[in-house]
């Protein structure tokens, strides 16, 4: 039926075995989670300066003092929020849709210069930022001149190599019979997309987005070049306001973080139902 | 009927090839604009001594002077061992992982996932001051703590060569899975179960399945996740940046954090983006082995 | 039904694509005013770091002020934190299009005008502004013959002492405050200051912080009381190949042979060093800046308040400010750093209206009512008259031993050295990043001698200056 064997009739053997797998999940997991753990648990602390980090492993004090002193310390607190949020929601809609279809061209169509083109646009992602960092600058500020509007946020980000490559590698794997069908049965290319790729890759397409948005949001240099105006800037660009000459404010810093990090929480349990459904082949045959 | 499908394949094919071109082309402008464009100019300041006014051609000078530079070789061959220590272990890291969640209840499965995902979620910088603190040096640091209960003495984590490169790694090993778990975990759930049920009905252990079955599906994910490992690792330095700085004794230089302080601290824009284009041409050379080694079964 | 497909599927493409495109039309830039009239409407933009505590709270005041003293003008600040800033102006300055202001380092000048971008304003500032200026630091905003901007101060960096520790081990703070010490006086003292128990240390005698590119701080500062004031001597040659540097070497491996500096120096940093300098962990720490008086005083206050706000397990501490000790029977020469505002160009020659209207907001930055608040809020003197004057309405509380000992070591400052020309300077920068920071780091953590060190510090330095270009003594 599955992978694992379902200890059918044997029920201490099932529960044996999942409890030695949860044992060794915690284990790992408590490495990972620390410092998070660590980001949440100093948020409560005083929003003083640091130098002066507590570092403790247990919360000597709890004050919501420092999400006030967050929201107190800019007007536009609340504006950087809701930037990142436009910004990064853009990306990733435009990423699902327009990397998925890319990658079913790339893996599933046969057309000329295929290969060619699939193998510049890897090459092009193994070039390092640093250096087309520039470029883009003078391309977005000093050639199209949208410096501190939206487009500037979003236009670099339409679409990424990464996606389309991901997108790629999955579709390739759903059989090529299906889709002869579907022809047969009259559909073109772009119903074959909607009607059979796109519920087939659902899965992979609900990881796409979350990746996305998460890269998206958590982008710091590419807003902070391209923005001027604080109304204009994204949460992660206001955050680093708080980074001081020789002075921290630690704990309002560990605030933003934690509140910077709670709309992907809520992604990634609104579209978790996606990563846990298998989608079959089979399910659609039937 | 075979006389009639004839044209209507033939038909059919030029329609595909309209339609793939269609469904790239956007991402084709982007790409074009937004990367294809900057690397090109890269290319060209990669022979110009760079100024932002009166760029002037300087040949092959500034390629010369990188493979004669001893430190680029050395942080080369530091990202080449970070590389190595780090992202193979993550992989397999990952892969275990995502193995391990696949059968427990749904409810347990999407806690773990969370709990893995979670640190990908907040930002490097907030997270790196954790993590100097984990690596404290004075006998009140966490790892330090830890290590003293077994009765090895003090380290000195980042601060000395001997163990500094070791603790990047060590960090790599504890953090950052998130990513790679939940894409393999979308590639395990689109496996057929009917291929579990014909290696059941042929009394195939958890072990056999998972070599005949599942490595060889997960192939096309696990190349990408090594592609695109690979290609991170080598263009990372923020890790370097915030934690070492590079040192001691450019025991963490890695090319990422030179070409960065070429471009921007020395302004030597030409020579960073001949070190990047170099770069750029050592990771391709890796790609192309994985690609060979890796990418064989992937069509279908 | 096919057929409008594919024809809705290639119209969104293109249409998408079109849209991606029409985005290079865009909006003009206003920046420069177009006409020379002095009286046109013009705009000059700020990048401005958080150089004191309060200083980007005070961003809306000095956009209104600067208004309402030139009414024509639009002073447009952007904020940003010190280290993402250098990089958003590197990118812009390598673009050509940076702001006409930025707040940086003097001794990240250099770089600017060699590649063209900083805006020599020694011909249109006048007389009057210029004549404001304390000499020492205006200095450090010459280059060759031009002048880029203003500077906001001069900060000496001094070392912080715990004076309750220091009386403890019978150190006369007073009399290093007013004569300075020698190394030889340094180390006995903080061999002193040492407490431990056992072979357990809980307290050093002094403390740096050195992690990372911060020991970089610690050997300038120690090198400059040894006779070397500069990466270069008079005649330009590279000083550091001198035998005092290896001396230096030896003496810094010498404190933490010692035992009064903590073995694992090497990973010290900024805000560690801190923390142990207020938990009673080490009697002097380094370095020391003015404004940390403030932060004392303030924890201070908050052990007294007992909320639990106050840094966990710190005590009460009065900081004393105290010189770097001398080397060799070198004169004390005390490190400064001078910060302030530089005046860009962009690709395109700003007009001369334009070029006025930047440096009346460059002067209107760096001195008066704006540079006294800022450099009140920091604790460091005021280094313009206007600001001096500014200053009388405004009390500070400062301990008047630690801003006496300031001024004697302000006056020992490390002169200003415009005459070096930007390409040596690019060398020895480089040098210094990629074999002395290392090294150092190396000798630091114990790795290696300082002979090895000062070898490799030699050898790079002959192949890059020649074997006439440093000096051999």
């Amino acid at each position: 039926m599955a992978l694992y064997s379902e200890h059918t009739g044997k029920p201490a053997a099932k529960r044996a075995r999942n409890g030695v797998i949860i044992i060794i999940l915690i284990l790992f997991a408590l490495a990972t989670i620390f410092p998070i753990y660590f980001m949440i648990m100093s948020s409560f602390g005083d929003p003083i300066e640091a130098g002066a980090a507590n570092y403790s492993l247990f919360p000597t004090k709890f004050t919501l003092d420092s999400y006030k002193f967050f929201f107190d310390y800019s007007e536009y607190s609340y504006r950087w929020l809701l930037n990142s949020l436009i910004v990064a929601t853009t990306v990733m809609v435009s990423n699902v849709f327009f990397a998925s279809l890319a990658g079913y061209a790339f893996s599933k169509i046969k057309f000329k210069g295929r290969t060619v083109l699939f193998t510049i646009l890897l090459i092009a992602m193994m070039i390092p930022y640093q250096v087309t960092q520039v470029p883009l600058y003078i391309l977005i500020v000093n050639i199209f001149n949208i410096q501190n509007t939206y487009s500037a946020l979003i236009l670099p980000g339409l679409v990424t190599v990464y996606n389309i490559f991901l997108a790629k590698q999955f579709m390739g794997s759903i059989p090529g019979e299906i889709l002869e069908c579907a022809k047969i049965e009259g559909c073109n290319q772009f119903q074959i997309y909607f009607r059979i790729i796109l519920p087939l890759s659902k899965t992979v397409l609900a990881v796409m987005a979350i990746l996305t948005f998460m890269d998206s949001w958590n982008t710091f240099f590419w807003p902070f070049l391209v923005t001027n105006t604080m109304d204009m800037q994204t949460i992660q660009v206001g955050l680093k306001n708080f980074r001081f000459a020789n002075t921290t404010y630690f704990a309002p810093m560990m605030a933003g973080a934690t509140i910077s990090a709670l709309p992907m929480f809520i992604l990634f349990f609104s579209l978790q139902k996606y990563f846990l459904e298998g989608v079959t082949v089979g399910a659609v045959k039937g | 009927m075979a006389q009639l499908a004839k044209p209507a394949k033939r038909r059919r094919i030029r329609g595909d090839g309209a339609w793939a071109y269609a469904f790239i082309a956007v991402a084709l402008v982007v790409f074009a604009m937004f990367t294809a464009y900057p690397v090109v100019s890269a290319f060209i300041i990669s022979f110009q001594k760079y100024k932002p006014i009166g760029s002037e051609y300087v040949g092959f000078d500034n390629y010369i002077a990188t493979f004669k530079d001893s430190l680029f070789w050395k942080s080369v061959v530091n990202t080449v061992v970070y590389t190595i220590l780090t992202v193979p272990v993550s992989l397999i890291i990952s892969f275990a992982i995502a193995i391990l969640i696949l059968p427990l209840k749904k409810k347990l499965q999407t806690t773990f996932k969370a709990v893995y995902y979670l640190p990908a979620v907040a930002s490097g910088v907030a997270l790196s001051v954790v993590w100097l603190w984990i690596f404290d040096p004075m006998p009140e640091g966490i790892f330090n703590k830890l290590i003293s209960l077994f009765g090895i003495s003090n380290q000195n984590w980042l601060g000395s060569s001997a163990t500094s490169m070791f603790s990047l790694v060590l960090m790599a090993w504890l953090s950052s899975h998130g990513t790679s778990i939940i894409i393999y975990l979308a590639a395990l759930l689109g496996i057929d179960s009917s291929y579990y049920e014909a290696a059941d009905l042929d009394g195939a252990n958890f072990f056999q399945k998972l070599w005949y079955i599942v490595i060889p599906s997960l192939k096309p994910t696990t190349l990408f996740l090594l592609v695109t490992g690979v290609i991170g690792s080598f263009q990372v330095f923020q890790n370097a940046y915030l934690m070492t700085g590079g040192g001691p004794d450019n025991s963490t230089t890695m090319v990422g954090l030179l070409i960065f302080n070429n471009a921007f601290k020395y302004f030597e824009f030409g020579k960073a983006a001949a070190q990047s284009l170099v770069l750029a041409a050592i990771i391709a050379l890796i790609s192309l082995v994985q690609f060979k080694f890796m990418g064989k079964d992937v069509e279908y | 039904m096919k057929k409008r497909m594919r024809v809705l599927a290639s119209v969104f493409a293109v249409s998408m694509a079109l849209t991606t495109l029409t985005a290079c039309g865009g909006k003009g830039d206003s920046k420069s005013a177009e006409a020379s009239d002095p009286n046109a409407k013009d705009t000059i933009t700020a990048l401005l770091p958080p150089v004191s505590g309060n200083f980007q709270d005070t961003f809306a005041d000095i956009q209104k002020e600067f208004t309402e003293k030139y009414p024509n003008l639009t002073l447009k600040i952007e904020p940003a934190s010190w280290e993402d800033m250098t990089q958003k102006l590197d990118t812009q300055v390598n673009a050509g299009s940076p702001p006409d202001i930025a707040f940086i380092g003097s001794d990240g000048i250099s770089k600017y005008v060699d590649q063209g971008m900083a805006l020599d304003i020694k011909d249109i500032a006048t007389p009057e502004m210029i004549n404001d200026y304390d000499k020492g630091p205006l200095e450090y905003m010459k280059k060759g013959d031009g002048l880029y901007g203003f500077p906001a101060y001069m900060e000496v960096h001094a070392l912080g002492g715990n004076r309750e520790f220091l009386e403890k081990a019978g150190i006369d703070w007073k009399k290093v405050q007013q004569q300075g010490w020698t190394f030889d006086e340094f180390r006995e003292a903080i061999k002193k200051g040492v407490v431990s128990e056992g072979g357990k240390t809980s307290r050093y005698g002094f403390v740096f912080a050195t992690a990372g590119v911060t020991s970089k701080d610690y050997l300038g500062i120690l090198i400059k009381n040894a006779g070397m004031p500069s990466a270069f001597t008079q005649d330009l040659k590279y000083a550091y190949t001198s035998k005092n540097y290896l001396e230096v070497l030896k003496d810094i491996r010498a404190l933490i042979d010692d035992g009064s500096m903590p073995k694992e120096l090497s990973s010290i940093d900024a805000g560690k060093r801190w923390n142990m300098f207020l938990t009673g962990q080490t009697m002097i720490t380094g370095k020391g800046m003015a404004t940390f008086e403030k932060s004392a005083n303030t924890n201070n206050e908050k052990i007294k308040a007992n909320d639990g706000s106050a840094v966990k397990g710190s005590i009460p501490v009065t900081y004393t400010v105290l010189p770097v000790p001398s080397f060799l029977g070198e004169k004390a020469v005390s490190s400064v750093a001078v910060d302030g505002y530089v005046a860009f160009r962009g690709k395109k020659e700003p007009s001369e209206a334009h070029k006025q209207n930047v440096v009346k907001a460059l002067y209107f930055l760096a001195s008066g009512k704006v540079a006294a608040t800022t450099n009140n809020d920091l604790f460091v003197a005021q280094i313009t008259e206007s600001g001096r004057k500014a200053a009388e309405s405004m009390p500070v509380e400062r301990d008047a031993d630690n801003k006496a000992a300031v001024e004697t070591m302000l006056k020992n400052a490390a002169p200003a050295r415009p005459d070096i020309p930007a390409e040596l300077e690019a060398k020895a920068i480089k040098l210094e990043d990629e074999v002395i920071v290392p090294k150092l780091q190396a000798l630091i953590a114990g790795e290696i001698k300082p002979e090895e060190m000062y070898d490799a510090v030699k050898s790079a330095a002959v192949s890059a200056f020649g074997e006439d270009g440093v000096v051999k003594d």
